[in-house]
């Protein structure tokens, strides 16, 4: 297996800066043409989209070690299929209120084709195979969630 | 039967996460692996001293497990100082 290209996984609390993002992606990668950024955000409406009920805030668990080791394994897989020249997977744990940014991937390669796909593809992947846990606290309580079937399902467009 | 001078090495490290978390009410436990060849003999022995909301929870076996920080199916083999997580279905993104 070839490692032609440059990662930086964090998992942490403190939030991040998306332009400072870019422009390391961007000194990370002096030959890409193509930089696609995905950020995810913590959303005020409940799973099940009740609407007179709102989300405060979420709490994110994880298993330090075996997410920063599936999360390797998920950028090895995507590259494989599309390779890039860089990526930056960042993932915020602990809590985190509605509005606020919960995680970034960053990937920039030669030609765009590669960077949405593998983005798309590391997404769909962290959101169904790494180890993360949201439990969302608001006006209806506390629930921890599950997989949802419309991400199981995302994951038949990659077979 | 609790060894009172067990090592590390034969102890089983067991972690529970989310609503096993909750359960559980504790985030980690350590074992005796003297008596644990498997994932269900480690559940049994969970129930003599965790709560029995856990093994309520645990008893379908729908929650995926890992040891060593891969995921691993119940019927997994478990050796002295493994490391053991309870995963409930994730929900990170």
């Amino acid at each position: 297996m070839s490692d032609d290209y440059r990662a930086k996984i964090w998992v942490g609390e403190a939030d991040f800066d998306v332009a400072n993002e870019y422009k390391r992606t961007c000194d990370m990668s002096p030959h890409a043409g193509a930089v696609v950024f995905f950020v995810g955000l913590v959303r005020d409406l409940y799973a099940e989209q009740l609407a007179s009920e709102s989300v405060d805030y979420i709490e994110l668990q994880h298993y330090p070690g075996m997410t920063e080791s599936l999360c390797d394994e998920i950028v090895r897989q995507a590259y494989d299929r599309f390779p890039f020249d860089t990526v930056r997977v960042l993932h915020r744990v602990g809590k985190i209120y509605a509005g606020e940014q919960i995680v970034m991937v960053a990937v920039a390669s030669k030609h765009r084709d590669n960077a949405f796909h593998a983005a798309q593809f590391i997404m769909d992947y962290l959101k169904t195979r790494a180890t993360f846990w949201k439990k969302e606290v608001g006006t209806k309580g506390e629930q921890w969630l599950g997989v949802k079937d419309k991400d199981q399902d995302a994951l038949k467009r990659w077979s | 039967m609790v060894n009172l001078v067990a090592g590390l090495e034969s102890m089983i490290k067991v972690l529970f996460f989310a609503n096993l978390r909750d359960f559980a009410q504790t985030d980690s436990i350590q074992v005796d692996s003297s008596q644990i060849s498997d994932i269900r003999s480690l559940v049994s022995a969970l129930g003599e001293v965790l709560p029995s909301a856990l093994t309520d929870a645990l008893a379908d076996e729908s929650a995926m497990v890992s040891v060593d920080h891969r995921y691993a199916g119940w019927e997994a083999e478990l050796h002295d100082g493994a490391e053991v997580g309870f995963l409930p279905p994730v929900s990170g993104g």
